[in-house]
């Protein structure tokens, strides 16, 4: 196919066929993208959101038993890694907002060190205005939080007219910490007077980071059963991934029949301009070129169409995604992966599939195909 | 050059034998041109498709410059019609995407140069129309596309089948004129069914019911070394 025919002549010079083509594919891979990346920002989100988890096990009491130090004792004695002293903090509800509504979040009451070395814990090394002053109706909160709520400094974070956040008196914020952490923080002392429950909880954090989840699945076995509950990041994780599984499983049904749907279009597209273009390749095969020559340019044709397709595709998805998360997402600091592997994952089906088929009809066709009956033009 | 040898080339019609050709001998002489004349159904093209290639005989044999056709691969068979052999359909097929000068090329990759295309298009009285797509053609002109990217290249065969089938009577000459003022060195076999357009032939061979049943020849005619055209200007 020397000189006159690449395999590009025939896209480019019968373009009312190949953009079709090429945008049927672009469009699938661009909702394909869209769906299974905004289905995963929410999954996304609760890691995103609940991140701080990752540097702590929680313990909450469950009944009238606080965390004392018995509990902290054994904690400390057995535990199978290093930890560092633990944090007896107290906890307050508060909320914050998703792609589909209000999720809990606890406002953590501590102590004045002891906020400054969660603080320390999660890397906050500055802070737009200061810490809650010990006993005042004061918080400090991130600044994800902050953009979430759209709250500033001197709003109050928690109010007495508010069910989902509620205090006594309007609790103030009066620092933003400068984090990619969620968190929201309160004076211990301000709690123990005006909060409920009056028991205490507990943060147990491993000297070494790394060792974080074996101390979690150590501590969360040691309790099983308990009058405790414990929160772990790998418990969020389980939690999340078991309450996702269905919704995936249906994702996967519906991609699948997207693709299913999509592929068979294309196969008759591909069927139907294949048919338009006998009279070319009987004439060509009996001119002298061969079968091969015939099927690689076609061969060549389709992976020009699915490469281009898909690859424009992804360019398109990306750009959808990235104005979603510029102008829908980040001002509410809600979570989206721009380049969500799994979700380009999911669009490989697309240009194989398309491709197989292409194949498949240029198989059949070249099977039996007869020059002769083309230039007697009994096909045609 | 091209010699046939007990060539039969059979159909199977409704399970039984029919013979499109039957037991064929017959050899094409360099330079010769060859008119093969009968009535519609004689086996006339089946008998141009086994020598240039396109079907192999079911029993006999095909030889191009001594080899065996149908003992050739594909793709060497393929090469001849690509380098060795030009043909003229029935119909003037063109690649409708293509410029009448690329689908001139298109016959001869490789080989045949743009100049040369654009030379034989001007030769051929359409060298102003060789950017145009064969829908932008009239019938004629497209049958003389065709002539064209049969004769690039240098062949040493042209095949016509029906060349005229599609044009009228006086543009069916002129393409036969072309035809063999523009071949060159090269043979040239028509076949046809109207005697008209063999006037010039150096043979003639009459075809019926897949046999040969006679053969004219012009007694002016040199077998042996290229000769000039024995018509025209
Ligand atoms: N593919 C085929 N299957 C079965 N029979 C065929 C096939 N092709 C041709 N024939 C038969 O073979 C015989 C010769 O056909 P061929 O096409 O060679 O005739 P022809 O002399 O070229 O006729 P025409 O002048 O009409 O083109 C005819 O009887 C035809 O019906
Ligand atoms: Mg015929």
């Amino acid at each position: 196919m020397k000189r006159i025919l690449t395999f590009s002549t025939y896209l480019v010079r019968n373009g009312g066929k190949s953009l079709p083509l090429i945008g049927v594919i672009v469009l699938a891979v661009l909702l394909i993208v869209g769906i299974v990346a905004l289905m995963n920002s929410i999954p996304y989100s609760i890691r995103t959101i609940y991140k701080h988890s990752k540097n702590y096990t929680g313990l909450v009491p469950r009944s009238n038993a606080s965390v004392d130090h018995n509990i902290r004792k054994e904690i400390r004695d057995g535990s199978p890694v290093p930890i560092e002293p633990i944090l007896v903090i107290r906890g307050s509800q508060a909320q914050v907002k998703s792609i589909v509504g209000g999720w809990p979040f606890v406002v953590l009451a501590m102590r004045q060190d002891d906020m400054r070395r969660y603080a320390k814990r999660l890397n906050i090394t500055k802070i737009e205005g200061r810490y809650p002053k010990a006993g005042e109706a004061e918080a400090l909160i991130s600044e994800p939080v902050a953009r979430n709520l759209k709250l500033k400094l001197g709003d109050p974070l928690l109010k007495p007219d508010n069910a989902d956040a509620y205090s006594m008196f309007p609790v103030k914020i009066v620092g933003i910490a400068q984090t990619d952490y969620w968190t929201m923080m309160m004076p211990y002392e301000y709690h123990e007077k005006y909060h409920f429950p009056p028991y205490d909880s507990a943060l147990v954090f491993a000297k070494n980071p790394a060792d974080q989840d074996k101390l979690d699945r150590w501590i969360h076995e040691k309790y099983r059963g308990a009058n405790l509950r414990v929160f772990a990041y790998f418990l969020l994780e389980e939690e999340t991934n078991g309450m996702f599984r269905i919704l995936y499983q249906i994702l996967n049904v519906v991609i699948f029949t997207l693709v299913a749907v999509i592929t068979l279009m294309m196969a008759m597209l591909i069927n139907i301009y294949q048919s338009q273009r006998i009279q070319e390749f009987g004439l060509l095969q009996a001119l002298g070129y061969t079968r091969r020559d015939l099927i690689r340019r076609v061969l060549g044709e389709s992976i020009a169409v699915v490469l281009v397709g898909w690859i424009l595709g992804v360019a398109a998805a990306q750009g959808m995604l990235q104005l979603v998360k510029s102008r829908l997402m980040d001002p509410n600091a809600f979570a989206l992966d721009v380049w969500d592997r799994s979700a380009l994952l999911y669009t490989i089906p697309v240009p194989v599939m398309i491709f197989l088929a292409a194949v498949g009809a240029i198989w059949s066709r070249f099977r039996t195909f007869d020059p002769v009956s083309v230039v007697e033009r009994r096909l045609a | 050059m091209i010699e046939l040898r007990q060539a039969s080339l059979v159909y199977k019609d409704q399970g039984k034998d029919l013979y499109a050709c039957r037991h064929i001998n017959l050899t094409v002489r360099p330079g010769e041109f060859l008119g093969i004349l009968g009535p519609s159904g004689s086996g006339k093209s089946s008998l141009l498709y086994m020598m240039s290639g396109l079907k192999s005989p079911t029993s006999g044999e095909v030889l191009y410059k001594d080899q065996r056709i149908s003992e050739m691969s594909e793709p060497e068979r393929a090469r001849l019609r690509l380098v060795d052999f030009g043909i003229v359909f029935q119909y003037p097929y063109l690649i409708g995407y293509l410029s009448a000068l690329e689908n001139v090329l298109v016959g001869s990759p490789g080989v045949g140069t743009r100049e040369k295309a654009q030379e034989l298009l001007l030769d051929l009285g359409i060298g102003h129309k060789s950017h145009r797509l064969p829908h932008e053609l009239s019938g004629g002109e497209r049958q003389r596309v065709c002539v064209a990217r049969a004769l690039l290249g240098g062949r040493s065969v042209i095949f016509a089948d029906e060349p005229t089938a599609s044009l009228d009577h006086t543009n069916g000459l002129a393409v036969v004129d072309l035809l063999v003022r523009h071949r060159g060195e090269g043979a040239l076999v028509i076949v046809t069914h109207d005697p008209s357009m063999l006037a010039h032939a150096n043979r003639v061979i009459h075809i019926t019911d897949g046999e040969v049943v006679k053969e004219e020849v012009d007694p002016s005619f040199a077998p042996t070394g290229p000769i000039r055209e024995t018509i025209g200007p």
